[in-house]
């Protein structure tokens, strides 16, 4: 259909999104965020991998169809492919984004680099909560495309369990266990 | 610039997820303007360095750079300011084109919901970052059967700088 | 408050005591503010300042007093426009003239505002260049890093490493 937005437009929406749900519709509940946030992501998945598999024959493998998410799919959303794809060969698949759009902006706290200088214990207290707090928000924004993948695979007729890793920004892991 | 349909099918996948966990359209069209709101405190400086426009004090001007160049950069269409009022504190923009609602059709379930309330909430937002307290609401929606969408803007008074501290503190 | 007092001089072409010193690495730059709408100093940063009289809070308040004022008094002052508020009555952001920069025999202060009320305020070395593209550019990695950053929570305390690295290596290669 060729109409365009600008990246910020769905960057800025996602960010709203998992905030709203986040601080004020599940404000202490981040299993119950996560879970809608993951749903949201889950159709837009479904209908995604809808639109990107019209005139196409039926992927007759699991293999295959996790290879058209980390091209085909992977380049329409993102304009690159995923960059390293493993597998166990029993149903787990690994695929690595290097650079994940959506995380590009992430960054958290470089705490030493603050004003003043009396403040600077490289490991205070609060640290170690902090850390737990950022890395719960860094992977609240992961629920989403989680749920994109979910969705898009669930649509070939392939259920499974999507998790995500992301301790390396901006780069990002997808863990895919497909189930028997 | 990318392809339009992620952003699309997210919001619409949004909407339809509030309408399941909040239960009430009004409530719905709250959180949409809030979460709209929220969008454009953000928006409004990637716009400001984009474009370099580098002051907005003339509420006339402002709508207009709104119409032609803030709905280009982001959303990819333009706006017409028309109908002003007397004194130039009110006006409508009008959008024949909405990349929001590109495959949506609203359900008999969701009279009253006003599909687009983000739009709505991000230009508040945007324009009070810049001083300008407006009320902006929905006149015409496509979506409820009107030949196009229009947003009315209404001045509610623009806020001068204060020094922001008491004074001996 | 006493803005124009004590020892600093506002004048055309300083001469620049022999004992002034450049920042780590031959910078130009000795501190940096970014103040929001509301006068919250979102970041402090220095890279060369011998002299610390006061307290951090005491010091940003200083500063974004100092703006303030010279904002509404260049405004007063201003030959060139018809209307002009009385001093002290409130400004609208952009109204008036706006000033980019003073300075004195041993700094020089560099100021950019946008519409939306983010002011960035450069301190560096006095015979320093013309820095309005820099607050500019300034301005740009705050947008792509801070307000881009999932993570920030607009008008909190700026803690983005993406940030500060980028930002420590702009004002290391070009101030």
């Amino acid at each position: 259909m060729g109409r365009e937005v600008s990246e910020s437009c769905i960057d800025a929406l996602i960010t709203e999104m998992v905030s709203s749900y986040c601080n004020r519709f599940y404000v202490n509940k981040p299993e119950v965020s996560a879970r809608r946030i993951e749903a949201i992501g889950y159709q837009v998945g479904i209908q995604l991998s809808e639109r990107y598999t019209v005139e196409r024959p039926r992927f007759s493998e699991h293999l295959e169809a996790i290879k058209f998410i980390c091209k085909e799919f992977w380049s329409e959303l993102f304009k690159k492919q995923i960059d390293n794809l493993k597998t166990n060969h029993k149903g787990t698949f690994v695929l690595q984004d290097n650079r994940f759009q959506w995380l590009t902006h992430m960054s958290i706290n470089a705490s030493a680099e603050t004003t003043d200088s009396s403040q600077q214990e490289p490991h205070s207290p609060n640290s170690t909560t902090l850390d737990a707090n950022l890395l719960q928000a860094t992977s609240m924004h992961l629920y989403f495309p989680c749920g994109i993948i979910r969705g898009a695979l669930s649509n070939l007729g392939i259920p499974c369990a999507v998790s995500a890793d992301a301790s390396n920004l901006p780069a990002c892991s997808f863990v895919i266990r497909i189930k028997a | 610039m990318q392809n339009a349909e992620l952003f699309t099918l997210t919001y619409g996948a949004i909407v339809r997820q509030l309408l399941t966990d909040l239960e009430d359209v009004d409530e719905v069209n709250k959180q949409l303007d809030q979460m709209g709101y929220n969008i454009g405190i953000r928006l409004i400086d990637e716009f400001l360095a984009k474009s370099n426009v580098s002051r907005c004090v003339n509420f006339k001007e402002t709508a207009e750079v709104i119409a032609k160049v803030g709905f280009k950069m982001f959303l990819g269409i333009t706006a017409t300011v028309t109908n002003w009022d007397v004194d130039g504190s009110s006006c409508s923009l009008v959008l024949e084109d909405n990349p929001l609602v590109d495959f949506v059709e609203l359900p008999d379930m969701c009279q009253g919901l006003y599909y687009c309330n983000v739009l709505s909430g991000v230009i508040r937002g945007a324009l009070e970052m810049v001083s300008m307290k407006t009320e902006v609401t929905w006149v015409r929606d496509m979506l409820r059967g009107d030949d196009a969408y229009e947003l009315r803007l209404k001045l509610l008074k623009q806020v001068p700088e204060e020094y922001p501290y008491k004074d001996d503190e | 408050m006493q803005f124009f007092g004590g020892t600093s001089e506002v004048t055309l072409s300083p001469s620049v005591p022999s004992s002034i010193g450049t920042g780590p690495l031959g910078s130009n730059a000795y501190m940096l503010y970014l103040f929001n709408r509301n006068g919250v100093c979102l970041l402090y940063k220095e890279w060369h300042r011998p002299l610390k009289t006061l307290d951090s809070n005491q010091d940003q308040k200083l500063m974004f007093g100092l703006l303030f004022s010279l904002k509404s008094f260049t405004a007063k002052m201003d030959p060139t426009r018809v209307e002009k508020g009385n001093l002290g009555v409130p400004l609208l952001p952009g109204e008036g003239c706006s000033f980019h920069c003073f300075r004195t025999n041993t700094y020089k202060l560099s100021f950019m505002e946008s519409p939306s009320g983010i002011k960035i305020i450069l301190v560096t070395h006095p015979k320093s260049k013309d820095h309005r593209e820099n607050l500019r550019y300034i301005y740009n990695l705050y947008v792509g890093n801070v307000v881009k950053n999932p993570l920030y929570v607009p008008g909190t305390a700026i803690k983005c490493e993406l940030f500060n690295t980028s930002l420590d290596q702009y004002i290391q290669t070009s101030i």
